[in-house]
This record gives C-alpha cells, structure tokens and sequence, in this order.
C-alpha cells in the first residue's frame, strides 16, 4: 500500500488499463488507500500483543507449609487481546501459560507433602490461564497504550504438575534428584482476581488466588499455600 | 522502604534494618518483596516512576496537568508600546495590524491568582489563548472549575515518554574536513533555491527576525561557522523554555544544524543557509530523546515570546506525531501548537514548520503538528541527487484534506556540527533553507503581508501550479519571487492530451525533448533499471537527526558535475495527478520520461469533474482545459 516511492519498472505495453506504461515509475500514490486509518493499534479499536511477567509470590504462609520467598513465584508468557470500547474503557482477553513454583522451605515442621527434610524441594503447576479484565485509561494520548488500570478475573486448567527432590547426601553420588509427576493432591482448576497498573509495556500485577490449591480430601492434611502473587509484566507491544 | 514524590514521580528507597525481624513478624515476607524489588530494580524504579497516580495514604494527592481557560480579560492595562519590542510594532505596522488585539492583553492577574490559590504549580500563563497552564489534584481541578472566571478546564495529556535512544558509540570522525562532494552539496543546497539571485540583489534577510525554536544549540556560540554571526551579534536574544533560563547553548546540537541552515558558513565562506544577514532568537522549546507534553506548553510561550521580542518568520523544526495524536487529527485544529502556529500568522508572523520524518513509518506517514495548520509553510524534503522526494518525508494531505506539504528543499544539507560540518538527512533542514529564502523575499518586499509571502513562495516554486502531498509546489525559486514570473521559455506548451474511445493519452511534444533530455525521445522505448545510490536510510523523529555516517573516503567519490541552479534530473521528470473538483487529489505519480507517449489514462477511471494536470518541464497542462 505504502511503496510510494517504487523505483519499479513497468513493462508491457500490453497493459492498456494502467496509466504511465513503459515508464519509470519514480513514485506513485493512491491518496485514498494511502489515508485509510488503522483499526489496529494501542489506541486504536483492536490491539495484541504478547507479553512475559514474574510474579513472586507473597503472603504469610501456614505452618507445615514454609515457603522460600523469592524463589517461589509465578513465571509466564500470554497474549493479551485489547477492544477498545471508548478511550478511557477497554476489554480484554489474556491468555497465557504460567509456570507456578512453590520452593518449599526445608524445617522441622514441615508437612507439605512429607514431614521429610531435602535440600531443596519445590512443587511446580504448569498451567493454561484465560483472564478477562476491564481497562481503564487516564489521559488523552495519541496511539500508544498509556497510563492504565486493568481489573481482572481469570481461570485456569493445570495441564502438569511435578514435585521436585534434591537431596546431597553425605556418602555415594553427590546429587540426587526425585521428580514425581502427575500429584493427586492438587487441584486441577484454578481461578481468582486481579489487578494490573500499567504504563507502555511496564505493568505491576497483583494477582490473589480464590481456589484451594489441594483437592478437598487433602485439604485437612495440607495447609494452604499463600494466594497473593504480586510482580511485573513487560508486553512486547 | 521509604516513598518520596517528587512531581509526580515517586522515588522509592530502602532502609534495612536488623531490628526488623523483632519488630515485624513477616520479615521474611518483607524480605522475599524486597529481594523481589531489587532483582527487578530498574523495571520497577520505572514503573513506580510513571505511576503518578498511586495514592498513599500519607502523601498529598496526585496532581495532573490542566489548561484552565479564563472567560474575559475585563480591567486589565496594557500598553503595547512598552510591552513590544520597537521590531514587533514596526512588523504590525508594516502589515497594517493594530498595535494589539484581545489575544495580546495580559490575563488579568486577579483571575490568574484565583488559579494559583487552586492550584499546586502554576505552568504557563498564555495571553493568547487567555489561559493557565496548572498542575493540580482532582479536587483543586473540581474547585477551579467552579470558579466565575473559569470558562473551561481540560486535562492535558499525560506526558508519554520516550526511552532515551541510544546514541551511536562509534568514535566522532574528523569533521573538519570537507570533501569536494560535501562542499558541492553545501552550494547547491542554497544555489537550487537561488542563491545567486538573492546575491546579485543584495538580499541576506537583513532586518529581518528569524525565531528558531529547537531541541538546544549546543556549540553554536563556539562554532567557526557562526563567528561572523555572532561577532555582528545577530543573536538578538535566547531563552530557554525547558530550564527557564537564557543560556540555550546546552541540550542538544539539532538546534546548532538547523542554525547553520540559515546563517551558517564554511571556512571558505560558503554560505549553507540563505539569511545570513537576519538576526536571530533562539528558544529551546524541546527536550532530547524525549516527548513530553510539556514541550508544547514550552512551544506556546516561546511563540508568544517570539511575537513579543518582533519576530518576523518562526522556524520550528519540530513536530509532535503518534505519541500524543493521531493521523486523522492532523487538521489544524486539534493541538495546542496548531492553534498557536494559526495565531502567530494572524500577528504577522510567518510559520515555517518541517512536515515530518515520518513518509516511511506506516503508522504515521503524514505531517506532524503544527505543520498541519492552514497559515505554517510546511517544507518537505528532496533528495540533493535528483530532486525527487525523499522516502522519509512526510506526504499529505492533511486529515481535513488541505495541501501539505507546502513547498520542499533539500532534505540532505551539509550542516555545522561539533567539530566541523557534517552531511546529515531531514526535513528539520529543508524548513531553515526555506526561511531563509523568505527571509530574503521579505527583506525585498517589506511590507508585504504574511499570507501574501506565503501565497508569492508558493507561487514561486518549480511545479506551481501543480502540485502534489510530497513534494507541495516544489522548490521555491528566488529567479520566479524576484521576477514575479517564471521565465518566459518555460511557459510553452511541452505536452498535449490525445482523447480516444477509452483512454487519455498524454504526448510529449517533439520540441519539448531536447532542452533538459540528451537526444530526442522516441515514440516509445523501453524502461531501464532504476538505482537508488544515496538515499539515506532510516531517519529519526523530528529534532532527533543524526548525521550520516562517514563514508569510507568521500574524497574519492566522483564528483557528479555540478547542475545549474533548479536543473536537478527532477526538472526533466514528468509528474502528473488527478484531483477532484475540489482539488483534492486521488492519484499522482511522477515518471521518468523516456518516450514521447507517456500517460495512457483508462477514461473509466476519471469521476466526473476530475482534473488530469500534468507538468513537465515548467508547463502546467490540465485536462479537461480550464
């Protein structure tokens, strides 16, 4: 559409319909064409684009059930999708691929799942999420995302589950790793709420988590694990 | 963690303490969030410093940027002899304006206090636009809005800022030295506009103000090419609008490059601008590597300024594109520096604006503000080699679809640049090279109107009355201004129009091939493959040019023989467009002749009380004939 100036050369003279036959063509412009308005954009009607984020998670966590902070976290890559309904109000829809580790910390009253001490432990959830949320803008602004706070609601399906085992004992190999799949005691679904400050591509992200994380049956023997995730997301616009 | 804001911006620090652990239970949650800050410490030092709006509960309210327009100016004095400078009565004068009108009355000062006692900071007060510029919270802008001699209140965008881009790090080339090719293009930069006509007429824009407003002008005082500028002292007066301070020797070099395209010189004495001769005011209206609202704000008050201090043309190399608007709100109409560019030619003053560096960005492509306005001359630029229209140059029309841009020089100039002189690609180069040129048509006309000017520039350049959204009218000539005509071997009949069945065919004249094409064309011919040396490559945004880099020895390059003044290969091309009956065009294209049937337009494509005009060769022919 916008090859306007197109050193090209046209020949034929068999072409009776286009003007300038057997001419170099130095530029060309269809004005019509060349002022349409985009209906893709940040600002504009229709806008995607993909993003990574880390949310670490925070929380006090229950006894049995120590977390190492830090290293316990959220990590993902989505797509979001943007309509915009008004230049302060937008939808969306996200949807992403998050990788959910809780880096369980090793102490005396550990429960979570076995009482026993390694010398590292982790339980991870691979998961498909879908989230909707409402956008609101601050500011007129030209086609660029701008200054933004997104409430959100989101589900999830656990495609994978692992429970991970360090252990370095004292005598034979120095490292030995234990890797179960497929954990019977977490849930499957997940959904919560919530909340993404945003200007361009930087986000801040609060995220709380209303499903239990073990399924009702281990519900008695497992503490539940914090449900605050709170980290930064940075959209490849 | 401690919170300071700071205009908006809160600066976030952490205190760590070993009492922590006993007097808060969570410390290790505190600890897990602060080693979560410190692993994402610059993405969040960034975040938090955007966030403006983030309410704590111990710290005053945010505040926002709002432009509070007042009802009236009732009471106030004002005494335009003491308030102009004697150059702005004298420009009124000339061009038979009042000696003031309401828009140059003071705000009255009870109605600014008003704003003040409402608000956080007082921005710009603008006598123009009879308005305030505050920064205040939610609540302050509810009051103000209250208030009797309040007639509106708007929420300025919010300031979308930029990255710093990356300055190249290869080490500054010896830029001193001065190839044959570069000292060739620095005489036909001034020479394709007629230098040597304004020359032999005495005319440098002598007695004429020029206002630049620019990203800084680094240099420009130190600078051997402004040694006799500023030895006469021509720089009558400068200010800072970003720092509020006089110096604008600092913040950039973009402002020391366009300068040179008015006034500056080589060691040889080459002149690289055509109004050596003017005197000047320099405003620093721009920040480097950033887009901030704040600069249109900056841009109003340097305008006013300009009036003020007797400023006869404006030029601003500036623009302001998709970070703050849209394409379809480039009419004229939308931004602030719009309507301050429409105000300053309403006082006389003649706006020169680049159109923009925007003709390959897909997003943007048209002009940026305020060369969208009706009354600012927007320059695009041409390629040195062949006359043509540079990719990166901004097309027209506007979204309310008016002729932009304007006119066109050269978008390739030689420039002074720390160190030397430097061959560097944008329309920030052409606009100066044009005000300059009407600088030294208004030193010869002086009591000629500002839209008189504007129309006679127009009027004078290589394609008028043809024209096109990338090149406008062409390249002004001082031969045409001086003359008040084209020559007279140009106004022949070059082509004619053959109608058939279904088709307009346009034929070249057999006597019009010679003058400018070696040998005589044939009837048809085939086409050649086209080249594309020199063309410069990506260029930045408006006020962020940088120069090309060296080549590997431009002493080596040929040296391409000199053309005369106006005869660049453009001259021999054959543009031709369809417009409406409203002069809107719907098509144009510009083609290398190389056979005397040139056009074969289909006659279905034509709607009814469309035009077909063709130029070639300094003839403008029209079909239907008018």
């Amino acid at each position: 559409m916008k090859s306007l100036l197109t050193l090209t050369v046209v020949v034929g003279l068999g072409l009776a319909s286009q003007p300038g036959q057997a001419q170099r063509v130095l530029l060309h412009a269809e004005v019509a064409e060349d002022t349409l308005y985009a209906a893709f954009g940040p600002n504009r009607t229709f806008f995607n684009h993909v993003y990574v984020g880390y949310l670490p998670v925070v929380g006090r966590a229950a006894p049995g059930a120590a977390l190492r902070y830090g290293y316990s976290g959220e990590l993902m890559l989505g797509l979001r999708n943007k309509f915009q309904l008004s230049e302060p109000l937008s939808l969306g829809l996200d949807l992403r691929f998050v990788r959910r580790t809780y880096a369980l910390a090793q102490n005396a009253r550990k429960l979570l799942p076995t009482p026993v001490v390694h010398y590292r432990e982790s339980i991870a959830l691979s998961e498909w999420q879908g989230e909707g949320f409402v956008r609101l803008n601050v500011g007129a602004r030209g086609n660029v995302i701008g200054r933004y706070l997104d409430l959100t609601g989101w589900g999830g399906w656990v495609m994978s589950t692992a429970h991970r085992v360090e252990d370095r004992p004292t005598a034979g190999p120095r490292k030995v790793q234990i890797n179960e799949r497929g954990l019977p005691y977490l849930r499957r679904w997940t959904y919560g709420v919530g909340a993404r400050l945003g200007t361009g591509r930087y986000a801040a992200v609060a995220r709380y988590r209303f499903s239990d994380t073990f399924r009702p049956a281990y519900q008695g023997q497992y503490p539940e694990l914090p449900r605050w995730t709170v980290g930064v997301e940075l959209g490849w616009l | 963690m401690s919170c300071v804001i700071v205009e908006d911006r809160i600066y976030v620090g952490v205190d760590v303490s070993f009492a922590l652990p006993y007097v808060f239970p969570n410390f290790y949650l505190l600890l897990s969030l602060l080693y979560s800050v410190f692993r994402f410490q610059i993405v969040w030092l960034w975040l938090l410093s955007m966030a403006g709006p983030v309410a704590w509960a111990h710290q005053p309210p945010p505040t926002r940027r709002y432009w509070v327009e007042l009802c009236d100016k009732s009471g106030v004095e004002f005494k335009p002899a003491a308030y102009f400078h004697p150059a702005a009565q004298a420009r009124r004068q000339r061009q038979h304006l009042p000696a003031f009108d309401f828009t140059d009355l003071p705000v009255p000062p009870a109605y600014v206090g008003q704003v003040q006692a409402h608000a956080d900071t007082i921005l710009l007060v603008s006598r123009w636009f009879n308005a305030v510029a505050c920064r205040a919270t939610a609540t302050q802008a509810a009051a103000l809005a209250r208030l009797p001699a309040v007639r509106c209140i708007t929420e300025l965008p919010a300031p979308a800022l930029q990255p710093a881009a990356s300055r190249p790090s290869a080490p500054i080339p010896d830029k001193a030295i001065i190839s044959p090719v570069d000292r060739q293009l620095a005489r036909q930069q001034t020479r394709t506009l007629g230098a040597d006509d304004f020359r032999r007429a005495g005319l440098d824009g002598r007695g004429l103000r020029i206002a630049i407003f620019d990203v800084g002008f680094n240099g420009a005082d130190q600078h051997p090419a402004f040694r006799e500028l500023f030895a006469q002292r021509k720089v009558v007066a400068s200010y800072d609008f970003v720092r509020h301070t006089p110096n604008v020797f600092h913040g950039g070099t973009h402002g020391l490059e366009v300068l040179s395209c008015l006034a500056g010189r080589l060691p040889d004495g080459t002149l690289l601008g055509l109004a050596p001769g003017a005197d000047y005011l320099l405003a620093r209206t721009e920040r480097m590597h950033r887009e901030v609202y704040a600069e249109e704000l900056d841009w109003l008050a340097a305008v006013e300024w300009a009036d003020r201090n007797g400023a006869d043309i404006i030029n601003s190399s500036l623009g302001y594109t998709a970070r703050r608007y849209f394409p379809e709100q480039m009419n004229g109409r939308v931004s602030l520096v719009a309507r301050a560019a429409e105000l300053a030619a309403r006082k006389g003053i003649l706006v020169v604006n680049a159109a923009g560096n925007d003709g390959d960005n897909e997003d943007w492509r048209t002009v940026g503000t305020p060369a969208d306005a009706d009354s600012v001359l927007a320059v695009g630029g041409v390629s040195p080699e062949t006359g043509l229209h540079l990719d990166f140059s901004a097309y027209g029309p506007t979204a309310d679809r008016r002729l932009k841009p304007n006119v066109a020089a050269f978008g390739t100039v030689l420039a002074a640049a720390p160190g030397g002189y430097t061959r560097i690609d944008g329309t920030s180069f052409a606009a100066p090279l044009v005000a300059g040129f009407a600088a030294c048509a208004w030193q010869q006309q002086r009591s000629l109107p500002v839209m008189a000017l504007f129309r006679q520039i127009e009027a004078s350049a290589t394609l008028y009355p043809y024209y096109d959204y990338a090149h406008g009218y062409g390249m002004p000539q001082a031969q045409v201004l001086l003359h008040a005509g084209p020559p007279a071997q140009s106004q022949k009949p070059t082509v004619h129009f053959e109608v058939q069945d279904s088709v307009v065919m346009v034929i070249i004249r057999p006597e019009a091939t010679r003058p400018l094409v070696a040998g005589a064309l044939p009837l048809y011919a085939d086409s050649v493959a086209a080249t594309q040396a020199g063309m410069p490559a990506q260029v930045a945004p408006l006020g962020q040019e940088e120069a090309r880099p060296p080549a590997s020895d431009t002493s080596e390059q040929p040296l391409a023989p000199e053309p005369a003044a106006g005869r660049l290969p453009a001259a021999s091309y054959l543009y031709w467009h369809v417009a409406d009956a409203r002069g809107v065009l719907r098509r144009y294209e510009v083609l290398e002749v190389s056979q005397r049937v040139i056009l074969r337009i289909p006659r279905r494509t034509l709607h009814p009380g469309d035009v077909v005009r063709v130029f070639y060769q300094g003839t403008t022919h029209s079909y239907p004939s008018r």
